[in-house]
């Protein structure tokens, strides 16, 4: 029998001993919730679910009476108002459900809602994390739903698609219309052509050839009147802004082309070429389409920065009730009440009660920072531990979280362009391919005005930039392509192009360099009448009642019997309390006694220091090789901490890296990055908190964990969805191979064109000829991408 | 061979019908998930399944 959870995969806690049936076969679970979770889903006819999914569930945790307050709230109209839209007397909402990993989650979501009375359509989109639901507000709540979806295991909670996002997705979808319409009705041209191909040679009866071209004539005009229109419509947009694009000798040749055909047909002379417009079309699109999902799935896979803030606020009415309200109708001076574990909505005052607050999202800090009465709090950041009543004195704009998404967006204009050079390429080829075809225009008039046309026609498609303009973005597809199924997200195009010039790796070090997670190095006991199992248990048992990061790493030592009484938090020290007549506490050294060590916490008994605990965060297994990996390519590593201890030092000459700041503000931060830049050095930043996010729009590249924080997966231009650094070398080979494969892609188009232009200019090659030539080319260039593939 | 003036664009109707149910397809959603359409056909509704299971012991 294994001994890992049979719902989440996680190990198993001793003294836990729940079990599922599962096909007449008794499997261990972890915790009450997995039990529960897993025994409902076999119940209910589901267990499909665990033959087919191909990524762990998520740990489940019990919801608690808060929680569901809060879900219940969002049965209320005016919250509802923000996310809810009406189709006839059905209600639809987007929700972002957390935990949804593979097709067999989305399956399990839509047959659980599905059963419940009132749901008429469920859509999980797998890649993007949100469920669609239209529902019978009459028959079903919207808490229900949700709370329904919290019993197999699924965090869920109403999402707002901002406009960006969804204008995307319009586009993702009138591509896939437009290659729909191309691809369908070129096949049906194609078969027309072919029939005239080879009437050509067995002699077809003029009225048949004449109605083939009619009904290609028809068949095409949608191709190119639909499907083609981006071109033309892309290529006006760059002429009004004085700017030569790929587009426009595109747009040229096919629209000159169909006009040119469409005049042959009904003028019953000269030739049509439907076909080759249509299928130059199709493939030019298909590029366009296959660069653009690369690039759309990879955007929308970073979660939205709504996630951030609750929607929910709990407002102090004068009477001193408590109303849930829409966190968007607060107002100025309003009080609102904050509980532990929650995340305040809103920048204000403390004016009621003490807590530690987690800014770490803001700071970097992974210290819970002490908040008590005339204390600024920020929205965005997560209570600990303390009820607290807060005024509030900044909203919307103003919140400190929005100011850091404005720097962001300040510092993004600046950043340098490299994708600008490859356009500027562009563009001479460009100018260069319209000066030459209207020369071969000029000089064919006069001698033979009939074919001057066709062939400045033929110089057009055969020249076409197709293959030069597909060798960056399917070299680049493959590559993102290839990238995403090790877990590496790339978000921006130019990636690929900076990284094999990166010459600096700087690292944020706690959540980057280390897991951001305590663990317990060494314990050293400092009485002779307690022994270490004894202190532990005892460390264990306080721990439990506390939030704070190093707490955690007592988890394990936490008896099932609790035997505690009188626990008492002592903020900036530690927590007390008594266990078998004995005062117990853990905290500082410096707690009583004046007591001093090096340890991070120390066990007390009766004010009397007992046992020492040395903690370390953990630092992450591939740091070291990684490291030295960058080393041997010449590369040189850095770290940038916002953490003011000395474990930075220490970390940093463990991994043997170049350089160290610590106790860095996300200022500073930024303004060593541009030092180098300025340097001439090529620096590339990983990181993992809002306190990073400025300074990724400092560094020539960045790269931010999946584990961090939204924001700065936001801003980044990488992000490592397995949060492993092993990721980074990899990353770096397959960029040095689209650099080389990129080069190999440009010379092959480059000798293509450069050796069809004369023959074509010449008139030695007809348009259909030319059409193959160039899809040839193009094919071959996509096939030579197609490498990048199996790296 | 006169018959191909019919018939030809009754074909051409066929076409616009395929071309009318795609949009369909891609108004409601059905390209946006590639993933998870190509995995559901491995679910079957195995409610009737389980309860067959459950009744053979």
């Amino acid at each position: 029998m294994s001994q890992s959870c049979f719902h989440c995969l996680e190990p198993i806690p001793s003294g836990f001993d729940g079990q599922v049936t599962y096909e007449h076969e008794q499997h261990p679970v972890c915790c009450i919730g997995c039990q529960a979770v897993a025994e409902h889903i076999i119940a209910e006819g589901m267990s499909d679910y665990y033959k087919f999914r191909t990524v762990k569930a998520g740990k489940v945790e019990n919801l608690v009476p808060d929680q569901l307050k809060i879900i219940e709230s969002y049965d209320n109209d005016a919250i509802q108002e923000d996310f809810i839209s009406h189709q006839g007397s059905l209600n639809e909402v987007l929700l972002s459900v957390e935990g949804i990993s593979c097709a067999a989650c989305a399956w399990l979501i839509e047959k659980q809602l599905l059963a419940l009375n009132g749901v008429a359509r469920v859509d999980v989109n797998t890649s993007t994390h949100r469920a669609m639901i239209l529902w019978d507000p009459s028959l079903i709540k919207l808490s229900e739903m949700i709370a329904s979806l919290h019993n197999i295991g699924y965090k869920t909670y109403p999402f707002q698609a901002d406009e960006e996002a969804s204008q995307k997705q319009a586009v993702a979808k009138a591509y896939v219309r437009r290659l729909g319409v191309a691809g369908i009705m070129t096949m049906q041209v194609m078969m027309f052509a072919f029939a005239m191909y080879f009437g050509m040679f067995s002699g077809m009866d003029e009225n048949f050839e004449e109605y083939f071209r009619w009904i290609s004539f028809v068949l095409a005009t949608p191709v190119i009147l639909y499907s083609a229109l981006p071109f033309l419509s892309n290529a006006i947009k760059g002429l009004k802004a004085k700017q030569l694009n790929m587009d426009l000798p595109v747009s040229m040749a096919i629209f000159g082309a169909y006009v040119a055909s469409s005049y042959a047909t009904i003028m019953h002379t000269g030739e049509v070429y439907f076909e080759s417009i249509c299928m130059f079309t199709f493939l030019l699109l298909l590029g366009k389409y296959l660069e653009f999902r690369a690039r759309l799935k990879a955007s929308e896979f970073t979660a939205n920065l709504h996630k951030l803030l609750p929607l929910t606020a709990r407002k102090l009415l004068e009477s001193g009730e408590e109303l849930i309200i829409a966190a968007k109708q607060l107002t100025l001076g309003d009080k609102i009440l904050v509980k532990a574990g929650e995340t305040i909505p809103a920048d204000g005052l403390v004016i009621e009660g003490k807590t530690s607050v987690d800014e770490s999202m803001m700071t970097g800090e992974h210290l819970p920072v002490s908040k008590i009465v005339g204390n600024q709090v920020f929205a965005g950041t997560n209570n600990h531990d303390g009820v607290i009543t807060i005024e509030i004195n900044q909203l919307g704009q103003n919140t400190l979280i929005n100011q850091i998404i404005r720097l962001q967006h300040s510092a993004l204009t600046k950043r340098p362009k490299l994708v600008e050079v490859t356009d500027k390429v562009a563009q001479w080829f460009v100018a260069c391919l319209l000066l030459f075809a209207t020369a071969t225009a000029i000089g064919w008039y006069p001698i033979s005005p009939d074919k001057a046309f066709w062939i400045t026609i033929s110089v057009l498609v055969a020249t076409c930039p197709c293959a030069l303009s597909l060798a960056i973005p399917t070299a680049l597809t493959c590559a993102v392509a290839n990238l995403t199924k090790k877990g590496i997200l790339i978000k921006e195009a130019h990636v690929l192009e900076t990284l094999p010039k990166v010459t600096r790796f700087a690292f944020d070090k706690t959540g980057t360099l280390t897991e951001g997670r305590f663990t317990i190095t060494d314990v050293v006991t400092l009485s002779d009448s307690y022994d270490k199992e004894t202190c532990l248990k005892f460390a264990g048992q306080l721990e439990h009642f506390s939030e704070h990061p190093i707490a955690k790493a007592f988890e394990d030592y936490f008896p099932n019997n609790r035997a505690l009484d009188n626990v008492e938090v002592c903020s900036g020290y530690g927590i007390q309390g008594v266990i078998q007549n004995l005062n117990i506490a853990i905290g500082k050294p410096s707690w009583f006694d004046n007591y001093e060590s090096d340890a991070q916490a120390v066990l007390f008994i009766d004010a009397k220091p007992v046992c020492e605990f040395k903690l370390s965060d953990k630092v992450r297994n591939s740091a070291r090789n990684v490291i030295a990996q960058l080393k041997s390519q010449g590369v040189t590593s850095h770290m940038l901490t916002g953490d003011s201890s000395n474990s930075g030092r220490l970390l940093a000459t463990q991994l043997k890296m170049d350089s160290v700041q610590s106790a860095c503000t996300p200022k500073d931060k930024q303004s060593y990055v541009d030092d180098w830049a300025s340097k001439g050095e090529v620096v590339a930043m990983v990181g993992d908190g809002i306190n990073d996010s400025p300074v990724f729009n400092s560094a020539h590249l960045s790269i931010a964990m999946e584990t961090g924080a939204d924001i700065s997966k936001n801003t980044a231009d990488v992000v490592l969805l397995r949060s492993d650094l092993v990721a980074i070398p990899a990353l770096i080979t397959v960029a040095k191979k689209t650099k080389l494969i990129v080069r190999q892609n440009l010379a092959l188009s480059l000798i293509y064109n450069g050796s069809i232009l004369p023959l074509a200019a010449l008139g030695m090659v007809e348009p259909w000829q030319a059409v193959i030539g160039m899809s040839a080319s193009s094919i071959i260039v996509i096939c030579n991408s197609l490498r990048l593939l199996k790296l | 061979m006169s018959i191909i003036y019919v018939l030809i664009p009754i074909a051409i109707l066929f076409v616009l019908i395929a071309i009318g149910i795609f949009f369909w397809a891609v108004r409601s959603e059905q390209f946006s998930d590639l993933e998870k359409q190509g995995h559901s056909i491995l679910f079957d509704d195995d409610k009737e399944q389980h309860k067959k299971a459950n009744e053979r012991d």
